[in-house]
């Protein structure tokens, strides 16, 4: 078996008296899309920052290729490719200035690629960063990122904010990312249609925690929406097992429930209500589901 | 909050209430003494020193921190081009007037009460008459004059800090010129009455620009200008991820001081048309122009040293540097061959524009008459090390101004900064009155003398200790390797011992034992607080 591209094993960070991540433990196998998905402020960038060595680990440890970023951040730093939401490249370096600096660090830099990217995303190369629009900036950094082929590539919420036409660059940036054989993605998004787009493997992340890390179609198979109907208006449907949500009003009522669904169907039929509809729910229904408020919240 | 001018007092309130604290706490003990202590209407005999440490020290701290806090100086960029003015603030449902003139009115207010305050309560020396309204007046104009001058959006980086310094020393100028003649209270007031007014103005003007978003921009010509030469090579790839570093760093800081340089000589040396007929004048200026690089860097460094040159408010490193493929050390490398040429760039530029305006005015033969002078009293060998050892000394001097304090800047730390700078200006405001008190005094001057070599021995092996310590977390940290910290040392070592050899050649060996100059030889070489650079930034590298 290959070695995990990136492992964590027991993180916990705190900042003062808040904990932005409890007993994180995660482990991303190579050559997938992984999707990290939270409500702002759940730990997701906090997380990314101690893959990239930004941070450093209080208690636990962090693994990117075998290796400690801390301890090492070039061995790990020159196989990474990342793209931050902040969005810092230095306003004063043109875009060819910006090429060619950071060409100077990664020697699997490939100029046909990078070329290639610059003019698919319609930069100018004597054009000041600081002159860019917000969606050209992001192709400028997403650029960089991509041009000498990381072995890991890191965006950390890079459509938030974005046009769709730009975040329609960064996904299509993954999806060549992805057919690189043997490359990774991690992917920060709580925009979760986007995810659901390319992803192969979703976390969740909430208050620190992870609430549920498992391949994309298994997460989908094992969630059902169903729709119950009541011959009485209520205010709250009682607790069942399996279901982690109820949504709705009145007489109508739609549960998202996890796992078999016998028990939920079991309570319908002592209730006097019925099913009247089921369907397998979105990424975004879930996630509501599991952390109890809207990914965007 | 009933209104945004009550909203505005309150942001002043709130942010800086322990230093008002402090400085209410500072004025109560006056009162104290001044109405409980020492009888009412008796006249004083305080020495010099105890009022300069009593009165002048802590009233002239309270005016430089009143500067700051009113122009919001404390939480924005003094090289930037940009306003210092709050962006946040240009938001508000407020006219451009009650932007300028509500932090402005609460600035001049506060000065003219600072100084009416500690006229009242102060214990005056009995043979000093202290005016009332104009010093009220003079305080609250050159606070209006910061608050304008720093508000307003400059075309140069760095551009800020020589206007405001020069036309504040102007104002200060014109009443030391007006005090030597005496001038009366009316013509004081005469003279310092528009100020405000007019400050007033400059500001609204500021921030109407700053909202506006209008910056000028000169780089523009210089980037052009250096561009002309460096057409071929801007298209060469750079052969490494190091030289690669250093360009940005270059690029990012290393211009700043150069261009302050530039900016000052012409006027400086200007001066030798004027006073071409003075040789003392002549030697002044030619001293004020050789000190300017240091004198500048030491502006330059917070700028050098900020780790997040975009963001005004973060000391934090930026994403972009921190994941760059580089360790730590060579990231403080990068920076540090940027300081060293932009310190000879400065030079350069101080070497070429002195014999050209020395050549202009006709003041050569005087500089000449003083090599002379020079030779004949120490011999030509000795004339020429005193003379290469002080441009050394002078350049030396210039770039640890612009590393000394890159520790502090780049821990990333808001706390480590802020705290710096109490410390730095707590320990002056100590040393400056014990200095003066010292001098005074021939006992305590001899003492002194004798204690000296103490003094240097304790200072180095403060040095020594913490250079042992920072080699030793250098080492453990893994951020530099034996061989690197041994090299180092090596070098610090062989420049220690030159520098040994120089000062016991040329000292008079009745005047200073060798022991004493080795000791200021290793006072004198950067060690500690340059190689906690590294540490420093690996602290905010990885937080």
């Amino acid at each position: 078996m290959t070695e995990p591209v990136i492992n964590v094993s027991d993180l916990t960070r705190r900042f003062g008296a808040r904990t932005a991540l409890a007993s994180v433990s995660l482990s991303l196998p190579r050559g997938a899309v992984y999707g990290l998905v939270g409500a702002n402020g759940a730990g997701k960038t906090t997380l990314i920052k101690h893959i990239l060595g930004l941070l450093r680990a209080e208690s636990g440890s962090v693994r990117v290729f075998g290796l400690d970023p801390v301890a090492d951040p070039v061995g790990v730093l020159s196989r990474i490719g990342y793209l931050s939401e902040e969005n810092d490249l230095p306003g004063w370096m043109r875009v060819d200035e910006l090429i060619r600096y950071s060409r100077a660090f990664y020697p699997a830099w490939d100029d046909a690629y990078a070329e290639e990217l610059r003019q698919t995303f319609a930069l100018d190369p004597a054009a000041k960063i600081k002159t860019l629009s917000k969606g050209q900036k992001a192709r400028a950094g997403l650029l960089i990122a991509l041009a000498y082929r990381p072995e890991l590539l890191v965006l950390d919420e890079p459509s938030s904010g974005l046009d769709p036409i730009v975040r329609r660059d960064i996904l299509g940036a993954v999806i060549r990312t992805i057919a690189d054989e043997g490359r990774t993605v991690l992917f920060s998004s709580h925009l979760l249609e986007e995810v659901e787009q390319v992803a192969d493997h979703v976390t969740m992340i909430s208050q620190g925690k992870i609430a549920l890390s498992a391949p994309l179609d298994i997460i989908k198979e094992s969630h059902r929406c169903l729709t119950v109907r009541f011959a009485e208006a209520r205010p709250q449907p009682a607790a069942v097992a399996g279901v982690l949500r109820w949504e709705g009003a009145g007489h109508e009522w739609t549960a998202v429930v996890r796992g078999d669904s016998g028990a939920l169907r079991a309570a319908v039929a002592g209730w006097g209500a019925r099913i009247i509809a089921e369907r397998v729910p979105s990424l975004d229904e879930i996630f509501v589901a599991h952390v109890g408020a809207p990914a965007d919240s | 909050m009933r209104s945004p001018a009550a909203a505005i007092a309150w942001e002043f309130r709130r942010r800086h209430r322990w230093g008002l604290i402090a400085l209410a706490a500072y004025l109560l003990v006056l009162a104290t003494i001044k109405l409980l202590i020492v009888h009412p209407g008796r006249s004083v005999d305080f020495d010099d020193e105890s009022f300069a440490l009593v009165v002048v020290v802590p009233l002239t701290a309270t005016f430089i921190y009143f500067l700051a806090v009113f122009s919001f100086g404390l939480s924005g960029d003094l090289a930037a081009r940009q306003s210092m003015y709050p962006a946040r603030m240009f938001t508000l449902p407020l006219t451009t007037a009650a932007l300028a003139g509500w932090p402005m009115l609460y600035g001049t207010a506060a000065m003219a009460i600072l100084w009416l305050a500690t006229r009242f309560l102060a214990v005056w020396p009995s043979d000093v008459d202290v005016p009332m309204i104009w010093p009220a007046l003079l305080a609250a104009s050159l606070l209006a004059w910061t608050q304008a001058l720093t508000w307003m959006a400059y075309p140069m980086p760095g551009l800020r800090v020589i206007v405001t310094v020069l036309w504040l020393s102007v104002i200060d100028a014109v009443i030391l010129l007006a005090l030597r003649y005496k001038a009366p209270e009316s013509l004081m007031l005469a003279i310092l009455a528009p100020h405000v007014p007019l400050a007033y103005l400059a500001a609204r003007v500021a921030v109407a620009r700053a909202r506006r978003g209008v910056v000028p921009d000169w780089q523009g010509i210089f980037a052009r200008l250096g561009r002309i030469p460096d057409v071929p090579r801007r298209r060469e790839r750079f052969s490494s991820p190091a030289r690669a570093q250093a360009w940005l760093e270059w690029r990012r800081h290393g211009r700043s001081l150069p261009a302050l340089v530039a900016i000052l000589l012409p006027f400086e040396l200007a001066l030798l048309f004027v006073f071409r007929e003075t040789p003392v004048i002549v030697f002044e200026i030619l001293a004020g122009v050789l000190l300017t690089p240091p004198f500048m860097a030491a502006f330059g460094a917070a700028t050098v040293s900020k780790s997040n040159p975009h963001g005004s408010d973060s000391y934090g490193l930026t994403p972009f540097i921190a994941t760059r493929p580089l360790t730590s050390a060579s990231l403080i490398a990068a920076k540090l061959k940027a300081t060293i040429r932009s310190t000879l760039a400065a030079w350069m530029l101080v070497l070429v524009a002195i014999p050209i305006a020395l050549k202009l005015t006709g003041t050569f033969p005087l500089v000449i008459e003083w090599t002379h002078d020079l030779i004949e009293a120490v011999g030509t060998p000795r004339a020429i090390v005193i003379v290469l050892l002080g441009f050394s000394a002078l350049v030396a001097s210039t770039w640890k101004q612009l590393v000394q304090s890159l520790f502090i800047g780049l821990s990333g730390r808001e706390w480590v900064v802020r705290a710096s700078v109490f410390v730095a200006l707590s320990v002056l405001s100590i040393i400056v009155p014990l200095a003066h008190w010292v001098s005074g005094n021939r006992f305590l001057m001899g003492a002194l003398w004798n204690a000296l070599p103490w003094i240097a021995a304790v200072l180095v092996c403060f040095k020594l200790s913490a250079a042992v310590w920072v080699a030793m977390r250098l080492r453990d940290s893994g951020l530099l390797s034996d061989r690197t910290i041994l090299l180092g040392a090596a070098c610090w070592d062989v420049v220690v011992f030159a520098l040994y050899g120089l000062l016991v050649w040329l000292a008079p060996a009745l005047l200073f034992r060798g022991y004493v100059l080795a000791l200021v030889a290793i006072l004198a070489v950067p060690l500690a607080r340059l190689s906690a650079a590294p540490l420093a930034l690996a602290w905010n590298r990885h937080r």
